[in-house]
């Protein structure tokens, strides 16, 4: 989650329009507040959801619905041309039932700076063999 | 799990590629455009057996008329409609992707949409994005429930209203219900009143304009009256006629309609109730 923050994404340095002067500030605040309250209040609704789960099931049912939650986000198609759909993963955590703006506004696919993925690079940093987000999205 | 995380492509929705660069032009000195004025009369109000809402149909661009007709009546659910005021891109996306999510959870639970879902839908997002979109609604349905009107402000906050008012001629509109709403309206009364709060924006409001739209939802029914009043006709058409040069050719006027590509059998067996 906080990878943006800590690991050094490939192309940023160069890339001083979009991402400004590389420093120390520029790097730890975020370009926008609403950015950062958007992604701590998919946090705490996560958060929100396992304790109540925890209250109502007991500890383990939260804990094992993290296992399988990781188990079937293991579960994906080689980089590369066609995205991984989640079937299992969107329908396990009900994402399938959601829709919003991420669902069809600016798809990082149609953006005409993206960056094809590369196969081997991905499968590298999936394997734990290389570092670095195996799809940076910008060019 | 941070790392599958981080392996799954990126998502689409807002982008803030471009606020440092944005930032870093206003500090050199680049002078941002302004805020352009939005305006709009958009009114609601209970009667004995529904809900009618009304709006006009100016669209505004600052200080122009960007469009004299426009439709500021939204559908939601086939039993709730919406009114928007602000951005009319942004009321537009906001009750688009809200009518989708409804309609996704009747196909998952099997029965008719409540305004309460719709409210809360819209409340939760409009505040999840702190005011940025910027959508002044007026949503009003019947539902197992009874008739409810609703108005939701841009930072997400709610009103449970019998009759409601937004947008710039909202003052306008609110002076004729203030004094003349009372419980247990009939259709016909509800639909003069509504028409004529609609009517004191269109000509006390300059955001506001053009024609009257009306939306009447009673239980099990609704009729949209697309530009039940034309208080401002067009006074001026050429005697000629206007003639337009024929360039396009005409080549083929049969439509072929895609084939559905899913049956949905409706009474199946469910399989868990």
């Amino acid at each position: 989650m906080d990878s943006a923050k800590t690991i050094p994404m490939e192309g940023r340095a160069d890339d001083l329009l979009r991402f400004g002067i590389h420093g120390v500030k520029s790097d730890i605040i975020e370009p926008h507040p609403l950015q950062s309250a958007r992604r701590s209040a998919k946090l705490t609704q996560e958060e929100m959801k396992k304790k109540i789960l925890s209250n109502t099931y007991g500890a383990a049912f939260p804990m094992k619905m993290e296992l399988d939650r990781q188990i079937l986000s293991k579960f994906q198609r080689p980089p590369g041309a066609i995205p991984s759909s989640f079937v299992g993963l969107e329908a396990f955590t009900g994402a399938m039932e959601d829709f919003g703006f991420e669902d069809y506004l600016n798809d990082p696919r149609e953006s005409e700076s993206v960056r094809p993925v590369d196969l081997h690079h991905a499968m590298e940093v999936r394997l734990g063999l290389s570092k670095g987000p195996p799809c940076p999205s910008f060019m | 799990m941070t790392r599958f995380a981080e392996s799954a492509p990126s998502k689409g929705g807002f982008s803030f590629d471009l606020c440092k660069r944005n930032e870093m032009l206003v500090q050199k000195g680049l002078k941002q455009p302004s805020f352009l004025k939005t305006g709009t009369t958009i009114v609601g109000l209970v009667f004995q057996d529904g809900v009618i809402l009304g709006a006009d149909t100016r669209a505004t661009e600052g200080p122009i008329v960007a469009d004299k007709n426009c439709e500021k009546i939204h559908y939601m659910a086939p039993n709730i409609y919406c009114c928007g005021a602000g951005t009319a891109a942004d009321t537009e996306a906001v009750t688009d992707m809200v009518s989708s999510n409804l309609k996704l959870h009747r196909y998952h639970t099997g029965r008719e949409s409540r305004v309460v879902t719709a409210l809360t839908l819209l409340k939760s997002h409009l505040f999840s994005y702190q005011g940025h979109v910027s959508a002044a609604l007026v949503l009003g349905g019947v539902d197992v429930t009874g008739p409810h009107l609703h108005t939701i402000y841009p930072h997400g906050s709610t009103d449970t209203l019998p009759f409601a008012t937004m947008g710039s001629g909202s003052l306008a509109a609110m002076a004729i219900f203030e004094s003349k709403y009372r419980e247990g309206l009939t259709r016909d009364e509800g639909v003069k009143i509504v028409a004529e709060a609609i009517c004191s924006g269109i000509f006390n409001d300059l955001g506001s304009g053009s024609n009257v739209d009306i939306c009447v939802i009673t239980k099990g029914k609704q009729e949209y009256l697309r530009n039940y009043m034309l208080p401002n006709p067009r006074t001026y058409v050429s005697e000629k006629g206007y003639t337009f040069s024929k360039k396009t050719e005409v080549l083929l006027t049969k439509i072929t309609p895609l084939r559905e590509l899913v049956e949905v059998i409706e009474g199946g067996d469910a399989m868990e109730e």
